[in-house]
């Protein structure tokens, strides 16, 4: 708690690496399925709960810098292309209308990717390459390591990078100093390095990896997790959530449609119970690191 | 207690499933339903095609002709029992429609006729007892398809192809073709054929606000009614029911206009929605979608045409330049342009 300041325990982590993956899986794939705008503002409003609690700060410039500014971008590139719609408010030079349905619509869209980076980004954060190894390793042991590998490969390639401009500045090729030229020429000496160093960090991992038996029978991962009953709880909730949100979809009780004009399944009684199971899902993780907190909290006042 | 929670989720879940039913205020469309012998539709059946907000067809055959009914839910207001029957019969040069039903419907309607012919005029009109009741459009590819709304179905009608009028192509000052080309133009447009006006190009045209003449535009969607189980469900509530989007209007033009911008204007003035993009390959602008009706929204065949009378150009509507008392009509076209009249093929 206190090397971390106010910030939350991402408790979620601790989970068995199954119950990370169907969470993810379940969220990542309603945000882009359901775009019912209640819907969309429930997972954009988890997502960024559970961004803030666990990352503060950093999460919060992400959203202001990067995520904001996207939303207003699509909600005003989105009209200037798609001129569809019933509600016409201007005409533009062209004699093509702006409707409001695909303001709208860009609106919409940018929330959803939006909600949908956020997803993402924690689920780099939870799903570490060894949670994925020890989930695929046995079953699909070549496409888990290549695909633990290209996920991994971004950032590992961004602190590689830093090193060998870092190196490369000591023996004086500084990409921030000299002619044009001879900076794009450092440039690419860089990029020759980092793309050698890439094809051959891929080709050594994956030695390294076939040396130690990896994908041989019998062999055990690095990591070990249990199944323990709080797994098995959090399972079955998300699996219930994964059925009954799949049976709203099927029964349109998320229905929405921007095109031509607006149309949308009402907020009745019948629909609700899917909006609060929805807002249950996505707001799981938030509320497991909440009692989490809360438990640790109250054995350390009684120590 | 521990095994009590998954059997609470399980049935909870259940609970939902039956409680909720799909649907969130889309027009609904039905199959269609054939007649009974008697013809007769009862009440409750249109009274749920009113609730429903559904679009309902009726078929049946007469004469050896087939034809059908399309009924709105949005139009009916009071409802009973009526009888859809009808006798067709061919005469001189036309169909005798005859309603078996004593007393008015209550609601428009629209009827289709499916001819064994086909009608190469431009349209078709119904006349009782020597008047003009209503205009019938001709769609379909093989066989020509006549529809007539029907707003007072007492009695009978004759349905005849209009004869074809003569236009003068006054104020404008485009040359006509010789029919002596035989090569596609830079724009790929395919020779115009004998005594049809050329294209000009948009950007050599100079609009002379001091000389207006006066068009004839209409923007029809007729096809669709043929067509409906192709058409996007979304776009059901946009097709009216007598297929007419602009009934026929005077407009002023000014000397030098073209097709387009008249209908850029048109569509401003009578509030509807049209979008289009500039084709640079055939210097002109394309029509997508006029009253959110797109391309591509009623099959794969499907779009908009213009004809200016009774010719569909070969060549985009930015470079078909009005001339005075021209009439033009936008339909649109399940068929590339085969069930709307576009003689000849490409």
């Amino acid at each position: 708690m206190t090397d971390r300041g106010e910030l939350m325990r991402d408790s979620f982590t601790n989970y068995h690496p199954i119950v990370n993956l169907l969470y993810f899986t379940l969220v990542i794939a309603f945000s882009m399925l359901l775009t019912h705008p209640m819907a969309q503002t429930l997972a954009l409003v988890c997502a960024v709960i559970y961004a803030v609690s666990v990352e503060g700060k950093k999460s919060v410039m992400f959203l202001l810098k990067f995520c904001l500014p996207m939303v207003l971008l699509t909600a005003f590139i989105n009209p200037a292309f798609n001129h569809e719609g019933a509600t016409i408010l201007y005409y533009f030079s062209s004699g093509n209308p702006l409707t409001l349905e695909s303001i709208l619509y860009g609106v919409g869209a940018g929330a959803m990717l939006v909600t949908v980076l956020l997803w993402f980004s924690a689920f780099s954060r939870v799903m570490t390459s060894d949670k994925f190894i020890y989930l695929f390793g046995k079953v699909i042991p070549a496409l888990s390591l290549v695909l633990s590998m290209s996920l991994r490969f971004v950032p590992k390639f961004k602190k590689q990078t830093e090193v060998v401009v870092e190196a490369q500045r000591c023996i004086g090729r500084d990409i921030s100093t000299g002619s044009l030229w001879q900076r794009f020429k450092t440039a690419v000496v860089i990029l020759s390095i980092m793309i050698t160093w890439a094809l051959e960090n891929a080709i050594e991992t994956a030695d390294s990896m076939k040396s130690r038996g990896y994908g041989l029978k019998g062999r055990t991962a690095f990591s070990i997790y249990r199944m323990d009953d709080r797994d098995k709880y959090v399972l079955i909730w998300l699996g219930f959530c994964g059925l009954f949100l799949t049976a709203g979809v099927m029964l349109s009780a998320f229905g929405f449609r921007y095109f031509p004009s607006i149309r949308y399944a009402a907020l009745d009684m019948t629909t609700i119970p899917f909006y609060a199971v929805y807002f249950g899902l996505c707001i799981t993780p938030v509320v497991l690191n909440f009692t989490e907190e809360r438990k640790w909290k109250t054995l350390y006042s009684k120590m | 207690m521990k095994r009590l929670i998954p059997i609470l989720l399980i049935l909870s879940l259940l609970l939902s499933l039956a409680s909720c039913g799909g649907n969130y205020g889309e027009v609904d469309l039905k199959k269609p339903v054939a007649l009974s012998e008697d013809g007769i539709v009862e009440k409750e059946l249109l009274d749920k095609i009113k609730n429903e907000n559904a679009i309902a067809t009726f078929t049946g055959t007469s004469g050896g002709l087939n034809y059908e009914w399309t009924i709105f839910g949005s139009d009916l207001h009071e409802t009973k029992d009526v009888n859809l029957l009808v006798a067709l019969e061919k005469v001189d040069g036309g169909i005798k429609v005859s309603f078996a039903d004593s007393e008015s419907f209550g609601f428009p309607a629209l009827l289709s006729i499916h001819l064994d012919e086909k009608w190469t005029a431009l349209a078709a009109t119904a006349h009782r007892d020597g008047t003009a009741i209503s205009s019938v459009s001709i769609t379909g590819s093989k066989t020509s398809i006549l529809n007539l709304p029907v707003k007072d179905s007492i009695g009978s009608c004759t349905i005849t192809p209009d004869a074809e009028k003569e236009n003068s192509g006054v104020g404008a000052n485009r040359p006509n073709s010789d029919g002596s080309a035989t090569d596609q133009d830079k724009y790929l447009t395919d020779p115009v054929p004998e005594g049809k006006p050329l294209p000009v190009e948009p950007e050599n045209q100079e609009v002379n606000k001091g000389k207006p003449y006066t068009c004839t535009f209409s923007i029809e969607c007729s096809t669709i009614l043929n067509n409906l189980s192709e058409l996007d469900p979304d776009k059901l509530e946009l097709v009216p029911s007598n297929g007419v989007i602009l009934a026929p209007i005077k407009v002023t033009f000014y000397e030098g206009e073209s097709v387009f911008d008249v209908l850029q204007r048109v569509c401003k003035e009578n509030n509807i929605h049209l979008e289009s993009s500039w084709t640079p390959i055939y210097n002109s602008a394309y029509i997508e979608g006029i009253h959110n009706l797109y391309e591509f929204d009623c099959g794969a065949l499907s779009g908009w045409m213009y004809r200016v009378n009774g010719w569909y150009p070969n060549y985009g509507c930015s470079r078909y330049q009005l001339a005075d008392g021209e009439v033009v009509e936008w339909r649109y076209t399940c068929d590339l342009g085969e069930d709307v009249g576009r003689d000849g093929s490409w």
